[in-house]
């Protein structure tokens, strides 16, 4: 059973103008262990950071034009979250969240619902998730946990080398295209959104083709890191993206 | 002035390195009919080589501005803010930049690299030269380009776009870094990285395809800043005195002795198989140090340290730029102003390490230790 409830607190997006992002209601607080009476609000999940950053992005879009339409539309995701519902919707309000509406349903009805929602971008930490999305047709990227250092900068990371198990870049080239379009709005001088291209084993070859793939799907990047098989751990954390998106063999082409 | 090798020519009569099985430097114990074949598999092939393990390579790391010539698009940005800079950039980015002041020295790390391939096909002892730039990757495509265009051998690199990028030469193990800008030196100086400001000279003069060669000042650079402390506090005659009372202590290390020790390495690798003589890698000290005094002290630590310089140059308070123009080095390392412009001025390439007491003060044209 979905059921799909709007949040009254938090500005409608335009959904046919909108980057649609889909995050899970367990990422974005800590739901684990909670009593299910307590109606105290949840606390920050992994995903808050990310939501925080998305909504500065929005707040700088809109100055830059008030009738901006292309803006993050958060669609939280609630599977097997019945029970929370009220609470779920509680702690939203409780913290100002721009989250556009709520999708509670049941495990199975998950990927349905993406695809329901018109999702551009389903973000998650679980790396077989965003695999399975991938291949239902959505476009969907790693949710990196919060960095050392937190940043009020949105950073979106395009990882070069191929994956293990390569995606649809269909997808991908949309929501390149409509980040792409976001960040020249936002102008180059603004520092709320950076896109970041890293390739781990090849050299500048590699990288100067991802370049130009990206600027083809009408994405500016920010910054580019070669690393032609140096290590990529330290590099990775020194990056602290809160989005990657694992797989580049499109990219390559 | 006094011109003085420290390490006298050996004639290496009777050895014939290349035949026997040594444990090589690079740490692997192979037979000469190993490496052969190795080669054979090797001749003929277009591949490119495979970048080197940063622990294991001499990481080099440059600067845009270095590396290349962009004074223009400087302007464009200055004059016009960065985003018009940002758009002339990808209108010219099929237009090559030219060779900037750290370009001869890059292609001459690459002569020295081929020549290590030569000699030692498995070892990851080379010099890896990476790009490092607070440039905005809208400018990649150029940097790549450009790169293409002159055959250099630079695979790893970084454009932050306006970001520190101290932890990823933190990250590389960079052995030495060279950029345009002074403050970003300081900050690579500041955590324990060998760094330097370079400018482009008006004139350059010719310099070695074959044989890198990098020149050192000493107090502040191979050495600390102690002893120019002394001088600019209590005088020359203080300084003559404070050096021979304290003949046999150690002078503590200044920013570069890594540098000079990095290179050692790979220079006896060389002498390992016979070049000692047509070594592709020369070192040279150029002080204001005399020979007969404060130059001793100098030596000493040098020796205790375990490095070998090549040529020790003694200039007893000589202006350095007719020695420099006489070695022709790649690149000369000096922490005055005065000496870095003395230097340019007869077009040898020279850095300056914002390093020491001479930073505090102001430029004197006076002689100094």
């Amino acid at each position: 059973m979905v059921s799909t409830v709007r949040n009254p607190e938090a500005k409608q997006k335009d959904a046919q103008r909108a980057l649609v992002v889909a995050l899970t209601c367990q990422e974005l607080f800590h739901l684990g262990g909670a009593e299910v009476s307590s109606s105290e609000p949840y606390a920050p999940g992994v995903a808050f950071p990310l939501l925080q950053a998305m909504q500065v992005v929005n707040e700088r879009l809109l100055e830059l034009n008030p009738e901006e339409t292309l803006l993050f539309d958060v669609v939280l995701l609630a599977a097997d979250c019945q029970q929370h519902q009220d609470r779920i919707i509680a702690t939203t309000r409780h913290y100002g969240l721009d989250v556009s509406r709520f999708c509670f349903c049941s495990r199975d009805e998950f990927t349905h619902l993406l695809l329901r929602e018109r999702t551009h971008l389903f973000l998650c930490t679980d790396a077989r998730q965003v695999a399975t999305a991938s291949h239902t047709g959505v476009a969907a990227a790693l949710l990196q946990p919060a960095p050392s250092r937190p940043t009020q900068q949105l950073r979106v990371l395009f990882c070069t080398d191929p994956a293990d198990r390569p995606g649809t870049s269909q997808q991908v080239c949309q929501v390149a295209g409509l980040l792409g379009a976001m960040r020249s709005r936002l102008g180059v001088a603004c520092g709320a959104l950076s896109i970041i291209l890293l390739t781990v084993q090849g050299g500048r070859e590699s990288c100067g083709r991802a370049l130009l793939t990206l600027r083809s799907w009408g994405l500016g990047v920010d910054e580019a890191y070669c690393l032609a098989g140096a290590p990529g751990g330290p590099a990775l954390s020194l990056l602290a993206p809160h989005i990657l998106f694992p797989d580049g063999s499109a990219l390559q082409a | 002035m006094v011109k003085m090798s420290v390490d006298p020519v050996q004639v290496m009569s009777g050895q014939v390195n290349e035949l026997k099985v040594t444990p090589s430097s690079n740490g692997e114990s192979r037979g000469p009919w190993e490496e052969k074949e190795f080669d054979q598999d090797h001749l003929g092939l277009t591949t490119k080589p495979k970048s080197p393990k940063p622990e294991n390579a001499v990481t080099i790391a440059v600067s845009s501005r270095v590396l290349f010539r962009t004074e223009r698009e400087q302007k464009v940005f200055e004059q016009k803010g960065v985003e018009e800079y940002l758009q002339y950039q990808v209108e010219h980015e099929n237009e090559p930049f030219a060779p900037g002041p750290a370009f001869p020295f890059v292609k001459a790390l690459e002569t020295v690299n081929s020549r290590l391939r030569e000699m030692y096909p498995q070892s990851e002892e080379l010099f890896d030269i990476v790009l490092v730039t607070y440039n905005h990757a809208h400018v990649g495509i150029r940097l790549i380009n450009t790169i293409n265009h002159h055959n250099l051998f630079i695979e790893r690199f970084c454009m932050t776009g306006g970001s520190s990028p101290i932890g990823y030469l933190k990250a590389w193990h960079t052995n030495l870094y060279l950029s345009a800008d002074a403050e970003k030196v300081r900050e690579a100086l500041a955590e324990g990285i060998a760094a330097a400001t370079m400018f482009m000279p008006e004139k350059l003069t010719e310099v070695s395809e074959s044989q890198l060669r990098v020149a050192f000042d000493g107090d502040a650079v191979l050495f600390s800043d102690e002893s120019e402390r002394i001088f600019k506090a209590h005088g020359l005659d203080k300084f003559f005195e404070h050096e021979r009372e304290h003949e046999d202590t150690l002078l503590d290390h200044g920013p570069l002795k890594g540098f000079l020790e990095a290179l050692g390495k790979l220079q006896k690798k060389f002498y390992a198989k016979g070049h000692r003589l047509d070594c592709p890698i020369r070192t040279y000290l150029v002080t204001a140090r005399s020979a007969a005094s404060s130059g001793i002290r100098a030596l000493k630590t040098l020796r205790a340290w375990g490095l070998e310089i090549d040529e020790a140059l003694f200039l007893a308070g000589a202006p350095k730029g007719p020695m420099l123009e006489k070695i022709r080095p790649h690149i000369y390392f000096d922490d005055q102003m005065f000496h870095v412009e003395g230097a340019a001025e007869m077009g040898t390439v020279a850095a300056h390490v914002p390093y020491g007491i001479a930073q505090k003060q102001p430029c004197k044209k006076s002689t100094n230790a």
